[in-house]
């Protein structure tokens, strides 16, 4: 193994004493005692045990199914992806631009002025990734993160309640009527989570501490995000502070998406960009904000209609579709 | 600096290194640079025994000088040139990516960096039958689209599936993990990676993701990992002969004109830098990108060419397709 104490996570100035005292690579570290290493490097006994054990776990194959250590290649990621589901909207135009719905392992950013229906479609989503496997859902269980207080407990049961009226009219064969006994909207409400954070650094605390929530809830299968946009975008002087924050919670983010396969939806403002005498309505948080999450939905007006355009995903394509206000009335659906 | 261990060389035992720790003198620089003879006179070691040590760790540590001559013959028979899949593109890069060098891809979100990405592997894959090692670092990699593109260009389903055993996905999703798989592989060799097929191309989408964050503060620690990585990228290139594609994001500098992201230590890295921008046409959304050549060892810089990013067609030299 080539491992260079430089690459290793150990702390800089714990790097800086290794370097100094002569140790290139974690080979050379391996047969040395905590006693050995203490004296040679000029650091305590229990810093130099501390330092063994973080070589130690370094070098241990990561368990997620050998994406990282060993590689899968493209047949076998294709395999997993067409296990893996993906959550549905209730709206066909966008279901097909997504390409079956929201997939789950990836994050997803949804952009739109205020008011076009970024929080109802993420409480439709909260519903819908209940939905039992026989009636084509995942049967998982959500997780809302809200920052701006735009929860409403209501509307939720409205959305569950169709959801539930929709799939008991579907319920055809012995296995979805048993499923349905269980599909009410108390336990679609119990099996949502809430969280509130009033502001930037509350939330980036939480985005730390969501790898136990998940490995103690290991059913939920969506992290809603509303919105990643209003807590940093007050208080904040220093833009280059807020880039780098932003873009390591980006890909800590990321990262909780692919190794505990849940999908995560963020929802963000919009801001106007002057430009050349032009002036755009272009998604707030900065360019390099842009590259955080794999797609991005940009919903916006046109006269009395909503409109909803693809501007990134793994398709080319740049889909355009359209929903109508019908989309999340509460009473029906439209399939 | 490589530490003095027993065994390094025949001669150098327990004793001799215990004698020279106790001189001061712990790793192998520090004995070449000393003068022998006074430290024969501080240990009770014979002055030819200490230069018998020090003539094989010379000879073990030190660099051999090659003619160009050789160099040049060494890179005619070992560099390929792999074709991106893209005519344009290929234009644009003299041909397509050599190997044992590194080019980089930058753009905004949406330009269609991954799309390119996922267009050199299948082409490298389907036509060259090739391996890839494609490194993931931020959830973009989607197996049904590298599908959807080996189905149009190659027709039988059995092919198609040989075609995508030859694309190995690695998931590195901070930057600790991606040294560990790169030297790794520099250690195991990439052969063993890819269960026999040849590699000869690596892709890490995106580099960005992993080093936006950790470059630019106060701290240089960040900055000297991205180094790292450039160092380890760069030996597997030469090492291993093959071709380095990663992709970078843009940021706009004080005068708003777009320029490549992670710095300007960075920009030193790469041989050839393109970068890809939308086309702006208004209404309809096109499969249309230019791609302008920022750096590059052959080739003038700032050539513009128009990029067709659908992939749904055959793109091969045969059949150009139709750009308006």
């Amino acid at each position: 193994m080539l491992r260079t104490v430089a690459s290793s996570s150990l702390a800089p100035s714990v790097k800086a004493k290794l370097i100094r005292a002569g140790f290139c690579s974690v080979a050379d570290l391996q047969e040395l005692r905590p006693g050995q290493l203490s004296k040679e490097v000029g650091v305590s006994q229990e810093e130099a045990a501390e330092i063994l054990k973080t070589l130690h776990t370094d070098a241990l194959p990561v368990n997620d199914g050998g994406l990282v250590a060993r590689g899968v290649t493209a047949l076998e990621l294709l395999q997993r992806e067409q296990a893996q589901g993906s959550i549905v909207t209730f709206c066909s135009a966008l279901d097909s631009a997504l390409g079956g719905g929201v997939p789950v392992g990836k994050t997803m950013e949804v952009c739109g002025p205020p008011g076009v229906g970024k929080t109802q479609l993420c409480i439709q989503l909260a519903v819908d990734v209940q939905i039992p496997m026989c009636f084509g859902g995942l049967k998982g269980q959500s997780l809302y993160i809200d920052t701006e207080g735009s929860f409403m407990v209501e509307r939720v049961v409205d959305v569950a309640r169709a959801a539930v009226e929709h799939c008991s009219l579907l319920a055809e064969d012995a296995e979805q009527q048993k499923a349905m006994k269980e599909f009410t909207v108390e336990k679609i409400l119990s099996c949502l989570f809430l969280m509130r954070c009033h502001d930037y650094v509350k939330l980036l605390a939480q985005s730390y501490l969501l790898p136990s929530f998940l490995s103690e809830h290991p059913e939920v299968r969506l992290i809603v995000i509303d919105s990643i946009a209003y807590p940093f975008r007050r208080d904040f002087e220093d833009f280059s502070h807020r880039t780098r924050l932003l873009n390591a919670l980006a890909q800590h983010l990321n990262q909780l998406a692919t190794q505990h396969n849940v999908a995560i939806v963020l929802t963000n403002q919009m801001t106007t960009k002057v430009w050349n005498g032009q002036s755009k309505m272009v998604p707030a948080l900065g360019e390099s904000w842009g590259h955080a999450a794999a797609q991005r939905l940009i919903l916006y007006w046109e006269g009395a209609r909503r409109l909803a355009v693809l501007s990134k995903s793994s398709r080319p394509d740049g889909g355009h579709c359209c929903h109508t206000r019908s989309l999340w009335s509460a009473h029906t659906p439209t399939p | 600096m490589t530490v003095l261990r027993v065994g390094m060389c025949p001669g150098l035992s327990h004793d001799l290194i215990n004698a020279l720790q106790s001189a001061g003198i712990r790793t192998v620089e520090h004995l070449v640079s000393t003068n022998i003879e006074e430290l024969a006179q501080k240990c009770s070691f014979s002055y030819k025994a200490l230069m018998a040590v020090r003539r094989v760790l010379l000879a073990q540590h030190t660099a051999f000088p090659v003619f160009g001559l050789d160099l040049y013959e060494e890179l005619l028979c070992s560099t390929a040139i792999l074709s991106t899949g893209n005519p344009s593109l290929d234009k644009l890069l003299d041909s397509g990516l050599y190997t044992g060098e590194i080019t980089e891809l930058s753009g905004g979100p949406g330009s269609g960096k991954t799309q390119v990405c996922f267009g050199v592997a299948v082409n490298i894959s389907c036509r060259l039958k090739h391996g890839v090692l494609y490194i993931d670092t931020s959830g973009g990699m989607s197996a049904g689209r590298l599908l959807q593109m080996v189905q149009a260009q190659i027709p039988g389903a059995a092919e198609q599936m040989a075609a995508l055993q030859r694309i190995h996905v690695y998931k590195a999703l901070d930057a600790f993990s991606l040294l560990a798989c790169l030297q790794e592989w520099r250690a195991a060799g990439l052969q063993l990676m890819s269960a026999g097929s040849s590699v000869k191309a690596v892709l890490v989408d995106s580099l960005s993701a992993l080093f936006s964050h950790l470059v630019g503060g106060r701290q240089s620690n960040g900055m000297s990992m991205m180094m790292q990585v450039a160092g380890e990228l760069k030996l597997l290139s030469k090492d291993f002969g093959v071709a380095v594609l990663v992709t970078n994001h843009v940021t706009r500098d004080s005068s708003g004109v777009l320029k490549s992201g992670l710095g300007h230590s960075w920009s030193h890295v790469p041989h050839n830098r393109v970068l890809l921008q939308k086309v702006e046409r208004p209404g309809s959304h096109t499969c249309l990108r230019v791609a302008e050549l920022t750096k590059s060892s052959r080739q003038p810089c700032h050539l513009q060419e128009e990029l067709d990013i659908s992939y749904s067609k055959n793109l091969n030299p045969e059949n150009q397709p139709v750009t308006s």
